[in-house]
């Protein structure tokens, strides 16, 4: 871990103005084993800090590439000479401070264990080993093992420190079939989650479940069909809903977006959604547990809280940074991050997910006639209007109540806050998937979850 | 700037200790001047002092490698066992190797010292004109970065390379509105290795912002059609990314799924197509040098008159599956023109779209993709009608670029990549 050598260096913060000091390392681990070969086997750290000056709505940003006293003084100086040198450029900009939300010490969360790549790549080898050995018919396959963790020391001059780890490791696995008419066709599975390797991977086996559902549902979708194209009543997987809550609804919802002419910002109080839908942005702690990815602090010193979104349908507010707070007289809670030591904190999601239900999912499907089940989406990507699409890599139709056959890679899309108005049916338990980058400017490590939902959707075809 | 050359000669000597006998790395020092603009404004001045360290070890046929960002004779020397220590773990695959000796070179491109005040009067200049000439027209955010980056890089067969470079980017991402109504996002992106220029009259920034302002009043299209998609600049080079990395890149050979395994010297598109990279193109800012192989990077055709030249192989990739390696592991797109004008290719349109965006995933093996068209228009017998939303477009990606109707002769060139408009038939539209 980052040794905490900082606190020493808030006796150099500037009057009058609102200061975050940031050392940080991130740290990352590949394995890639392409169809039996290591084609990647790398380690990298990335380590620094920064320094970032508000002032007079202004800020000045300075990272250095070293954990060092002499490097906090640096920066805390380059920083206060870019935010001066903006007021140059700028003229006079008297724009009150944002207030403090409180300050004191929040409790460091968990150390990062680090582990010998050997036993990375045994683990992977295994699982590789395993899957050529069961399923041997399988066209291609892949395995690939990614760590990246971040460890953060924060200071601030009128809000909370910290020391925050939040590690996190994956085993991605592809398989691909090809179909009768020779095209292939793939799908993947993330196997891991919050922790490091030992919490993880410590037993690669209890995963051969989830390889053999992997299996079974890749080998059901060589003998897939085209959906048909049109708008669909269908059964979104919590997967989908977790691709919904973020990309569709999330990102019109962050402060900046919604400043930027985003969908939101006439429909704050009002229907958005019908009142089977709620939507939070989880900080920590979903349902009593640790959500997927659980942030305890912002880079703004902010001490991290859940934010409703959506509250029965209704669009109850925003993801904020202390001054988009401000701005739009909300309490901001903790959501202005950044990813490595040299990036500046936009606002960003956490752990953001549709709230569960009543049915059960079994009801869902045997209650739609014609339709679909969309189960796992390989992508999505959402506009300030809230029209959105995601790529659908593994679904199935539904017919007269049950399952048909499987799906080939299509495209679902809408636009988000007409689309939620027809879900008419929501599962009772949430799927979370944690894997995830949110790409912003920067890139960011997002938690995302959601229930089964029934609604109408419009579906790509041939 | 010596210190760098120190650090090498440092480093050399830690894994000649360490007893490595064959390596490649690269140690790069990279600087950065950013200016953020939020909702027209400047808001955040950031700076970015930054190292990189990559090293690769092949001992007994086995390859690890790690890197960092520190410079350290101690961070060194982590480097040098971790890259060691993950080379030993690793299982023998001789593919694993590195460039010949490709001599000793000093690369120097671009500007070294910028010029910060013009860079800003030139960020304000545009941030102006669009408020005067556009006053649809929100700049939600706007990036101009000044990035500098020196870099040695040896591999033991005695080469070595040295690059200085340094270059400006401005970007902007925009919307638009009028009477409560709002469009989506928008953007352009231009790189330059000078200011002489208003970054207005560069990329494709004035026809963004036009695009943007007509976009704000659209209408989705009733049912679904056969039709032809004229795909922007921005566009095409997103579908010819797609397309490299669907049929010629190392996975998909190495894995033999590729559709085009086994196709080089065949046609595999339209006779109106060839794509290359070309790092040394005069239009292209701060091309690639030395490829993340070693190699002297060359400029290569990938694809001539529709004729598939060579798959895009790194050394692994290569030596893995008995093909040749290609020198060029970097981007510097550059399609070659038609020779008809936008304005004709649009009229000869009886049904379809002028689409901006592809929102959509990378296509899987079958090279099938799905998305929604954004910053699209609808064209119909000749002419162009409206903006659409909601309007989705479905294909083959390996079937549009033989279904290539026209290539426009005019060109985009954005200091990255230099690309024309290119028209494509048998694309399903669909709409709600």
């Amino acid at each position: 871990m980052l040794t905490d050598i900082y606190e020493v260096h808030k006796a150099l913060f500037e009057d009058g103005a609102q200061t975050v000091l940031r050392a940080q390392e991130n740290r990352y681990r590949v394995v890639e084993i392409l169809k039996g070969n290591i084609v990647s086997n790398s380690r990298r750290e990335s380590k620094g800090i920064s320094a970032r000056v508000g002032k007079n709505g202004l800020f000045g940003f300075a990272s250095i590439a070293e954990c060092s006293d002499e490097a906090a003084k640096k920066v805390l100086k380059a920083a206060s000479e870019n935010v001066k040198l903006l007021a140059r450029h700028v003229g006079g900009n008297e724009i009150i401070l944002p207030p403090s939300y409180g300050t004191g010490r929040v409790p460091t969360n968990c150390d990062i264990v680090d582990t010998q790549q050997k036993r990375i790549i045994d683990a992977c080898r295994k699982v590789d080993d395993h899957i050529a050995r069961k399923y041997p018919d399988l066209d291609s396959r892949v395995v690939y093992y990614s760590e990246d963790s971040q460890d953060r020391i924060i200071y601030t001059s009128d809000a909370c420190d910290g020391h925050l780890v939040t590690p996190r490791c994956y085993i991605y696995v592809y398989m691909s079939l090809k179909t009768k008419d020779g095209n292939p066709v793939e799908l993947f599975k993330a196997l891991g989650g919050f922790g490091s390797f030992d919490d993880n991977f410590s037993d690669v086996e209890q995963y051969y479940p989830d390889l053999e559902e992997l299996y079974k549902k890749v080998k059901d979708k060589a003998e897939g069909v085209y959906a048909e194209a049109g708008y669909k009543t269908v059964v979104l997987g919590g997967m989908m809903g977790g691709m919904l809550a973020h990309e569709a609804v999330g990102h019109t919802v962050e402060a900046d977006l919604v400043m930027g002419g985003s969908v939101a910002g006439p429909n704050l109080g009002k229907r958005v959604a019908s009142d089977l839908v709620s939507l939070v942005d989880f900080a920590h702690t979903y349902n009593g547990e640790r959500a997927p990815l659980p942030v305890y602090m912002d880079d703004e010193g902010i001490k991290a809280e859940d934010a409703v979104l959506i509250k029965d349908g209704i669009l109850t507010g925003y993801m904020n940074n202390r001054e988009t707070a401000e701005r739009y007289k909300m309490k901001p809670a903790g959501n202005a991050r950044g990813w490595s030591f040299s990036d500046e904190p936009l606002i960003r999601m956490r752990n953001t997910c549709v709230l569960p239900g009543k049915n059960t999912v079994e009801e869902l499907i045997e209650s739609v006639e014609d339709g679909y089940y969309l189960i796992d989406s390989g992508n999505g990507q959402a506009d300030l209007t809230g029209e959105f699409m995601f790529g659908v890599t593994c679904g199935y139709e539904i017919k007269n109540g049950k399952l048909g056959r499987a799906l080939l890679d299509t495209t679902v899309s809408g636009i988000a806050f007409e689309m939620l108005k027809t879900v008419d049916m929501v599962s009772n338990e949430v799927e979370w998937s944690s894997s995830g980058f949110c790409g912003k400017k920067q890139q960011m490590a997002v938690g995302m979850g959601g229930p089964h939902m029934r609604c109408k959707i419009m579906i790509g075809g041939r | 700037m010596n210190e760098l050359r120190e650090v090498a000669d440092l480093f050399d000597d830690i894994l000649k200790d360490k007893k490595i006998e064959k390596y490649n790395y690269v140690l790069v020092q990279s600087g950065k001047q950013e200016l953020n603009v939020e909702n027209g404004e400047f808001k955040l001045l950031r700076t970015v002092y930054d190292y990189y360290t990559s090293l690769k070890v092949y001992k007994d046929n086995k390859m690890g490698s790690s890197s960092g960002n520190d410079l350290s004779r101690e961070a060194l020397v982590k480097l040098a066992e971790d890259s060691d220590s993950a080379a030993q773990s690793s299982p023998e695959d001789p593919c694993h190797d590195i460039a010949p000796d490709q001599g000793k070179e000093v690369f120097r491109q671009g500007i070294y010292e910028p010029d910060m005040d013009k860079f800003i009067e030139r960020i304000q200049e545009c941030l102006d004109t669009i408020k005067k000439e556009y006053p649809k027209v929100l700049v939600m955010a706007a990036v101009g970065s000044y990035d500098r980056s020196h870099w040695i890089s040896r591999n033991t067969n005695g080469t070595e390379f040295e690059d200085y470079s340094g270059h400006y980017s401005f970007y902007i991402n925009i919307s638009a509105s009028e009477d409560g109504v709002n469009t989506g996002i928008s953007g352009a992106y231009v790189e330059v290795d000078n200011l002489d220029k208003p970054f207005m009259d560069l990329g494709s920034m004035r026809k963004s912002l036009e695009d943007i302002s007509n976009s704000i009043h659209t209408k989705s299209l009733d049912g679904k059609f056969d039709g032809t998609v004229i795909l922007t600049p921005a566009a095409a080079a997103q579908f010819i990314s797609m397309l490299i990395v669907n049929y010629i890149s190392d996975s998909v050979i190495i894995d033999g799924t590729s559709l085009w395994l086994d196709k080089v010297g065949e046609q595999v598109a339209s006779d109106k197509l060839t794509i290359s990279k070309k790092p040394f193109d005069e239009r292209i800012v701060c091309g690639e040098r030395g490829t993340q192989n070693g190699f002297r990077a060359e400029d290569v055709t990938l694809i001539d008159k529709g004729v598939l030249k060579t798959h895009s192989l790194t050394l692994y990739a290569a030596n893995k599956t008995g093909r040749k390696v290609v020198k060029n592991t970097g981007w510097d797109l550059v399609i070659e023109p038609g020779d008809k004008s936008l304005d004709d290719i649009i009229k000869s349109v009886d049904k379809g779209l002028i689409m901006g965006g592809f929102s959509g995933g990378q296509p899987g093996p079958n090279g099938e993709f799905s998305g929604v068209a954004k910053n699209s228009f609808y064209v119909e017998n000749g002419e162009v009608k409206y903006a659409v939303s909601e309007t989705m477009v479905n294909g083959n990606l390996a079937e549009i670029f033989r279904n290539i109707r026209d290539i426009s002769k005019e060109l985009v060139c954005d200091g990255t990549s230099v690309v024309p408009y290119i028209a494509v038939d048998g694309v399903v539209i669909s709409g709600k």
